[in-house]
């Protein structure tokens, strides 16, 4: 027995051993790999997946491609089927430029204290959100909606998630409590006007931009469902560019990278149909203290 | 099988049935039942996605995506299940303790072996994905372990249990020979179970398929990744597309894993080994081919996976998991529990709830599913319609089990009121398919001369059902609905993530707000949940034999 008790360590130990020289192999091979490629590296980029995919790869492969041609370095869009998946991404340094949510912004700051939010919209230094219920309800305001079965869009959105849930406390109306049952969480903001256009729930929340989209290519029956209620302003999406691509790419990489955003969409029609905007401005973070603030305050960012 | 005391045995059984069904009965007083479960909004909704089932995009630039996707699905899954089944076969010899000799030695390997086998299982890939996408990154490598450790451990634990149900007589004459412990396990106890664990496997590998989909919802691409985008982006006939590849996939793991159990059994007849070598050579140049691709274009690197980075990475996550530096960790706060465990129960009854719902419907269906029936070789009587039926039957049951749960998911949540009602239909909308398969299967392989007795002694069709078929074929039934309702308690948390209740949809939450201790208290309550259903499935399943 002791033999073959000895027998299996020594077996599991061989076994181990091999492993570890295989992928030390590996890793040495990698890093005399790495040593040509460094000047390489590639910059990618990513952008949180709260629109129409094939939509969000064409225009973001044009925003590859011309910061690619401005920048000189060699550029690449990675999608993404999840908010938190982006995130993460960003934090772990493998998305050297992300377009975040006003929320996942913060999130991926709180995650690299170093990271920035450069640029932005004009309408997103002034963005909205809708409160939606099907006709003949009855819900006239935010008060109405206690007792009401409720949903959100992705619970990491901005527009579709925390700022209606920070305007509802102020009316007085905890997400968590005051509903009937508890508040849903759809996914999307086409989504979210599905259910109620259904009738799954009485009201909703999304982002003011998809709902007039949505109006505009007839995507939902008006005749079934209206909007209630137009939030104030706030700052939501915005480009936010990782702390280590000065390390990675060059000390004025952040700069290249910045002055080329600022030049888009140009003439390029992509990128003008899918961020639906003539021109990108300068942004900080000092703009995303708001957001912080009600995120922290609703226990979404502890 | 109680042939000492069969009365005792059937009432054994009897109070079991009862007690079972009334399990099923609390689990549904758990809901309110009135008509605001459903409503009739969503019928245009339903109506749209119908639309796309019968009229799905056949593009063909959306069929090259699709083709693309199910070739990623497919070749995670053969990679994941390869390095299972090495996994499955070390820790597996190792758990059923046939290579120790001594009666001490022997319970602390089976101990510890079992357990890690069971920890291992009692996870959803879907967590352990998530896990490693957060301590490794986006590699295929996440995907890979994420599949190859819960498959491992569940097959491991069927071939231990194999290993140790293995008749004493023949390993008795090799040991009496003079064989040692490694010659009787390899002469004595492979070639006994080998047919076995190998069409175990096979079934295993089309659930690996599935799984490898599901996978895509962490952000890895393949079928699962093509159908969520799809459906956020509300385009359902190209929903229906990729699901049709998810079909096809599934149906050619269907078909291989006959031809292999064919093979199997016709080997035993006559020593033709073609198919057999055949299956053998697919198979490997299948895992060949799979790696091949994940490692040059997929570019993944075993290498990476361990560098210096990752490590402080995944320091720091399993840190967090871990609550430290943090004030007040929520596995440390009542109120969190309290709430946890209310959700716990939940969970519970959802599966209850679903296992219930999947087993109704397909203990009507399985008898004419089983083909031994459809040709009419079991009763002794043919009817033309009876072929008609096990097709449209068998073909429903491919359908339903082919859907990914969250699929279902997704699509009943526009009719039915969110909750646990949706989300444990959705759980029996995909398990009657498989509880059918496996149950017909097992009507197929049953001992046909009792039945054909009774067929000629003049019973009619509800006779041969009661007296002849069920008597023979309710225990292996039971075995199946306890174990698919383990595998149903793992999966509640797929449909928690669209938003049907339960642990799974806090864990989203959790995951999306990065509150990592949050995480660690409903794992603790998975962990609740897994141990009580194996305690339940195990108690039952002594009781029944």
């Amino acid at each position: 027995m002791k033999k073959w008790l000895s027998g299996i360590i020594l077996f599991m130990l061989v076994l181990s051993m091999a492993a570890c020289g295989q992928t030390e192999d590996k890793a040495t091979e990698e890093k005399e790999g790495n040593k040509e490629t460094k000047t390489e590296e590639v910059f990618r980029i990513g952008a949180i997946p709260d629109q129409n995919a094939a939509f969000l790869q064409t225009g973001m492969e044009a925003v590859a491609k011309q910061l690619s041609e401005e920048t000189g370095m060699k550029v690449e869009f990675v999608p993404s089927v999840d908010y938190a998946a982006l995130v993460t991404g960003f934090q772990r340094g493998e998305i050297h430029l992300a377009w975040f949510g006003g929320l996942t912004s913060v999130q991926a700051r709180n995650l690299v204290p170093d990271a920035e939010s450069i640029v932005q919209r004009p309408r997103d230094a002034e963005f909205k959100s809708v409160f939606i219920t099907q006709e003949g309800s009855g819900i006239q305001t935010l008060a109405d909606l206690k007792g009401k079965s409720f949903t959100f869009g992705s619970e990491s959105s901005t527009s579709g998630h925390l700022m209606p849930r920070f305007f509802l406390s102020e009316e007085g109306i905890d997400a968590n409590t005051d509903f009937n049952g508890k508040p849903n969480f759809s996914g999307s903001h086409d989504t979210t006007y599905k259910l109620i256009e259904s009738g799954s729930f009485q009201a909703g929340a999304l982002n003011i931009s998809v709902w007039e989209a949505a109006v505009k290519e007839g995507k939902v029956d008006t005749n079934k469902v209206k909007v209630f209620y137009t939030t104030p302003d706030y700052y939501d999406y915005n480009w936010t560019i990782n702390s280590n691509v000065e390390e990675v790419f060059g000390s004025d990489a952040k700069q290249k990278v910045k002055e080329s955003l600022l030049s888009m969409p140009g003439d390029t029609t992509e990128i003008a149909d899918l961020f639906q905007t003539d021109k990108f401005i300068e942004t900080k973070n000092e703009n995303y203290e708001k957001i912080e603030k009600v995120a922290k305050e609703l226990e979404i960012i502890k | 099988m109680n042939k000492l005391i069969p009365s005792l045995g059937l009432h054994k059984r009897f109070i079991l049935t009862i007690l079972l069904i009334a399990v099923f009965v609390w689990s549904l007083t758990s809901i309110q039942w009135n008509s605001e479960l459903y409503h009739a909004g969503g019928i245009p909704t339903m109506l749209q996605i119908f639309e796309g089932l019968i009229q799905p995009n056949l593009d063909s630039e959306l069929l090259l995506v699709g083709l693309e996707s199910a070739w990623i699905t497919l070749a995670y899954a053969v990679a994941g299940m390869s390095l299972a089944i090495v996994y499955a076969f070390i820790v597996g010899v190792l758990a059923s303790g046939t290579l120790t000799s001594s009666k001490f030695s022997r319970i602390i390997s089976k101990v510890f072996f079992r357990g890690i086998l069971g920890f291992t299982r009692s996870i959803h890939e879907l967590i352990w994905a998530w896990l490693f996408v957060a301590a490794v990154g986006l590699s295929p490598y996440a995907a890979i372990l994420a599949l190859a450790i819960p498959y491992g451990g569940i097959l491991g634990r069927i071939f231990a249990d194999m290993l140790n149900d293995v008749p004493g007589q023949p390993i008795l004459a090799l040991k009496s020979a003079g064989s040692s412990r490694l010659q009787t396990l390899i002469y004595g106890y492979l070639p006994l179970i080998w047919s076995d664990f190998i069409s175990y496997t096979m079934y295993r590998f089309e659930c690996a398929i599935r799984s490898s989909a599901i996978m895509s919802f962490v952000g890895l691409g393949g079928l699962g990744f093509q159908i969520q985008l799809a459906l956020a982006d509300l385009k359902y006939d190209s929903v229906w597309t990729f699901i049709f590849f998810l079909i096809a996939l599934v149906i050619f793991v269907d078909g291989w894993s006959n031809f292999v159990r064919k093979g199997l059994t016709e080997h035993k007849r006559r020593k033709g080994m073609n198919s057999g070598w055949l299956s053998v050579l697919f198979a490997l140049l299948l895992i060949a081919a799979s790696w091949f691709y994940i490692t040059l274009s997929e570019k993944a690197n075993l290498g990476e996976l361990l560098s210096e980075k990752n490590l402080e990475y995944a320091s720091k996550f399993f840190g967090g998991l871990l609550g430290i530096n943090q004030e007040n960790p929520a596995f440390l706060n009542g109120e969190s529990w309290a709430l946890a465990l209310k959700l716990t129960m939940e969970t519970l009854e959802m599966s209850v709830m679903a296992i219930g719902f999947a087993t109704i419907v397909a203990f009507i269906t399985v008898i004419p599913a089983a083909r031994n029936i459809a040709n009419g070789s079991l009763t002794l009587q043919k009817n033309w319609y009876n072929r008609i039926l096990y097709g449209v039957i068998r073909l429903f049951y491919i359908f339903s089990r082919s859907v990914p749960e969250l699929v279902w998911a997704m699509m009943i949540i526009f009719i039915f009121k969110p909750g646990i009602l949706p989300g444990a239909l959705a759980l029996a909308l995909h398990n009657f398919g498989i509880l059918g398969k496996l149950w017909a299967e097992v009507v197929e392989d049953m001992d046909p001369r009792p039945i054909r007795n009774l067929a000629t002694a003049g019973a009619s069709k509800i006779e041969i059902l009661f007296y002849g078929i069920l008597p023979i074929v309710l225990p292996r039934f039971l075995t199946y609905i306890l174990y698919r309702w383990e595998v149903i308690m793992r999966t509640t948390i797929v449909v928690g993530f669209v938003g049907a209740g339960g642990l799974g949809m806090e864990f989203k939450l959790a995951m999306s707000y990065f509150d990592y201790t949050q995480i660690t208290l409903l794992l603790l309550c998975y962990m609740i949940l897994v141990i009580i259903a194996d305690f339940a499935s195990e108690t039952t399943r002594k009781a029944v034999k």
